[in-house]
């Protein structure tokens, strides 16, 4: 056990070390920071923005139009409509002392047509302009026909959908967006971590093998106690850097009001940002299948390794493995559209397609607690079987040289070896 | 006397062919014991066995008179493999601290041991360093002290001089000899004759997997030797041509233009020999009667095809095993 420890705190002190480690451990931060940043920037691009209202209008709507814009985020100041003062406010514009000017007419009540000019056009100021200017006209058309204003008022209460999911018996306050997004990343993670670590694993391998140590090491320790010796390294390796990645994020969620304080923005707005509530079964489920998956992927690459000779040959062999993974991957939109569909749970019980199915259906809400169990047994059983095809290749493969094996050979490795 | 190393009747083959052959040979503690035979005899495939590197097809090993190989052993058995090798990217003392724990030393014990040996051979400077940025000869350095730096009681070693540099040649020797002299014990492979003849105090020849002889230098020299003479010529060779080509006085002849080495005849005499020579006008520089050389030995009894190598061309592409 000494030995296969010592092979463990080799790998793992040896890719910690790599410069590579810790540009993947540092991305990961930067880029919450970046999606932290984004969020807020957005709403800092939405402050108040100041506005003229160019009103030749015969029933004086420019009025009761600034009046509702300013009650958004909008200081809009009415102007007559004179000749000339469209030039002047374009003018304004390009010395940045208005941010732009709507042009209203009777085509407003009439054909619902108006004209905004503006040095720069956001989305969020469009609809918001588009929106107060709705409600304005609407009111101002049905007071025409005689209706109350009060009940004008009373019929334009907007209608806002509540989210809550029902996942597994229990109501959560996830929205719809939010748990699609937790899937779609954790599907993610779950395959760019298996397939870096599990070609980490490979050229390992291959790198004894290579250099010939493999040699010295199998005289001292059983080929399988190396194999695991070296997932066991990669494996926590990787789970060294999810720790750097939620640890960061969890720092720059705690900074979430300071940084917004910096960039200038109001930090209320931080405060309120949006964040996906991971609940810990969900974690768990996560851990299980990437420890899960990692084991049998890296297995399967770790063969691939020994039974290639350099690194060439490696990255062909790697291909058929590589595919394999490839498979959930693209499944992924299939998967988070409809994760109850028939393909959906089959993947979710393939062992091959699971580590990274099953998160992601669990994730969705649309898995049983009994089907969670048998995905986990089909995958364990799996990782049994092909770990022990896997270290037969690698106990034959890493002592061979010359050419690769073809399939017919490879079977002989594995009944004689 | 213990035996640290006993192999027995040990086969081994390969896809399509036997790489070791019904093998025994035992060592005995505190002596040098040298493997010998052409490449593709199978030295590097029993030594690898021992190692437990292979396991046999059929037959045994024991190594310190327990039953198992070099794995059970590990801590005690210091192995430098044929072909060389350390991990490029790391340093120089995690490689060899590395190498010791996975031989079962304690990780104190190893850095210790290391740091030691590192001051002996030079190498202090270099502890910090990645084995790449390294020399050839002070990689080859490195991976020696990773072979002997847990102090084993037995080291084996696969043809060690191969790709030394003088210096390094003599580092190995002396350490070599400075292990017998501490009741170590060392078992070693080679195809140079030179460095077996200057080194073993026992010996075992094989070919193509079989063993053809063992024992200590001066029976392999007495049951194989016959008589022999070594003559040299000063100028004229008179007629040594015919005289060597009698068969009642010489067996067999190795000539070297102005040099011989003959083995004479069975109830042939050597004064005959050097009468006929002189009596025939030929000026001899040197007429000696010694006890063959071990490569003449070598080179009779593999025969002049086996000593280049006996080559099976599927198996050796696939598996360069058989050395």
């Amino acid at each position: 056990m000494h030995k296969v420890w010592a092979v463990v705190r080799r790998e793992f002190v040896e890719r910690v070390r790599t410069k590579w480690f810790w540009f993947s451990a540092i991305i990961g931060p930067v880029l919450s920071i970046g999606v932290i940043v984004f969020q807020i920037m957005q709403t800092v691009g939405g402050g108040v923005r100041h506005i003229a209202i160019v009103d030749s209008s015969t029933s004086g709507l420019g009025a009761p139009v600034a009046e509702a814009l300013s009650a958004t985020r909008f200081v809009a100041t009415p102007v007559a409509a004179h000749p000339g003062v469209v030039d002047s406010l374009t003018r304004l514009v390009s010395d940045k002392q208005l941010d732009g000017f709507l042009i209203i007419d009777n085509d407003l009540t009439e054909t619902g047509r108006a004209e905004y000019r503006a040095s720069s056009l956001g989305l969020q100021t469009i609809e918001d302009l588009q929106r107060t200017l709705n409600r304005v006209v609407v009111k101002a058309r049905l007071e025409g026909k005689g209706v109350n204003p009060a009940v004008v008022d009373w019929a334009q209460i907007r209608i806002q959908l509540d989210q809550k999911k029902i996942a597994r018996g229990q109501t959560t306050a996830e929205s719809a967006g939010q748990s699609f997004a937790v899937a779609w990343v954790m599907a993610i993670l779950l395959f760019m971590a298996i397939l870096i670590y599990g070609v980490n694993v490979m050229t390992s391998v291959l790198e004894e093998k290579t250099t010939r140590i493999v040699e010295v090491l199998v005289s001292s320790l059983r080929p399988f106690q190396l194999m695991m010796g070296k997932l066991m390294g990669a494996g926590s390796v990787s789970f060294f850097q999810f720790l750097i990645w939620a640890a960061s994020f969890q720092l720059v969620i705690r900074l979430r009001i300071q940084i917004a304080k910096a960039l200038g923005a109001d930090p209320s707005i931080a405060r309120n940002l949006q964040l996906p509530h991971i609940p810990t079964p969900t974690l768990l489920v996560f851990l299980a299948f990437f420890l899960g998956g990692f084991l049998l992927y890296s297995a399967m690459f770790a063969a691939v390794g020994a039974m290639s000779s350099n690194e060439q040959e490696a990255r062909q062999a790697q291909l058929p493995v590589t595919y394999l993974l490839m498979i959930s991957y693209i499944s992924i939109i299939g998967l988070t559209n409809n994760p109850s569909s028939a393909f959906a749970r089959t993947l979710s019980l393939v062992p091959f397609t699971s580590p990274i199915a099953t998160p992601v259906r669990w994730t969705a809400g649309s898995m049983a607690i009994g089907e969670l169990i048998t995905s986990l047994a089909i995958l364990a059983v799996a990782i049994v079987a092909v770990t022990w095809v896997a270290s037969r290749i690698y106990r034959v493969g890493i002592l061979m040289t010359g050419k690769r094996p073809n399939l017919k050979e490879l079977m002989r490795w594995v009944r004689t070896a | 006397m213990s035996e640290p190393v006993v192999v027995d009747r040990v086969t081994k083959r390969f896809a399509g062919h036997t790489a070791v052959d019904a093998l025994s040979l035992s060592v005995s503690s505190g002596i040098i014991y040298g493997l010998l035979g052409p490449n593709g005899a199978g030295k590097t495939t029993t030594l690898r066995m021992i190692m437990d590197i292979y396991e046999p097809d059929s037959g045994t090993i024991r190594l310190f008179d327990q039953v198992g190989g070099g794995r059970t052993h590990s801590a005690r058995i210091g192995y430098l493999p044929e072909e060389r090798g350390l991990y490029p990217k790391m340093r120089v003392l995690d490689v060899l601290i590395f190498l010791a724990e996975a031989k079962g030393v304690s990780r104190r014990d190893a850095r210790a041991k290391a740091l030691e040996w590192l001051e002996k051979l030079g190498l202090s400077d270099w502890r910090m360093r990645k084995v790449s940025d390294l020399s050839k000869g002070m990689q080859q350095k490195a991976q020696f002290i990773s072979t002997v730096l847990h102090d084993p009681e037995l080291v084996i070693l696969d043809e060690p001089f191969s790709g030394l540099d003088p210096v390094n040649s003599q580092v190995l020797r002396d350490t070599v000899l400075e292990y017998r002299r501490r009741g170590k014990t060392v078992l070693f492979s080679t195809h140079i004759m030179e460095h077996a003849e200057k080194l073993c105090d026992r010996l075992c020849i094989i070919a193509r997997g079989k063993k053809l002889i063992d024992g200590t230098l001066a029976e392999v020299k007495r049951t194989h030797g016959g008589k022999h003479v070594i003559v040299a010529f000063d100028g004229s060779q008179g007629d040594a041509r015919r005289i060597f080509a009698d068969p009642r006085l010489v067996a067999r002849i190795q000539d070297f233009g102005q040099e011989a080495e003959l083995e004479l005849a069975n109830g042939a005499d050597a004064q005959e020999i050097l009468r006929a020579l002189v009596n025939s006008g030929a000026r001899l520089s040197r007429f000696e009667l010694a006890s063959p050389s071990l490569h003449k030995i070598f080179v009779d009894l593999v025969g002049p095809e086996a000593a280049t190598a006996a080559v099976i061309p599927e198996a050796a592409e696939r598996m360069r095993a058989g050395a």
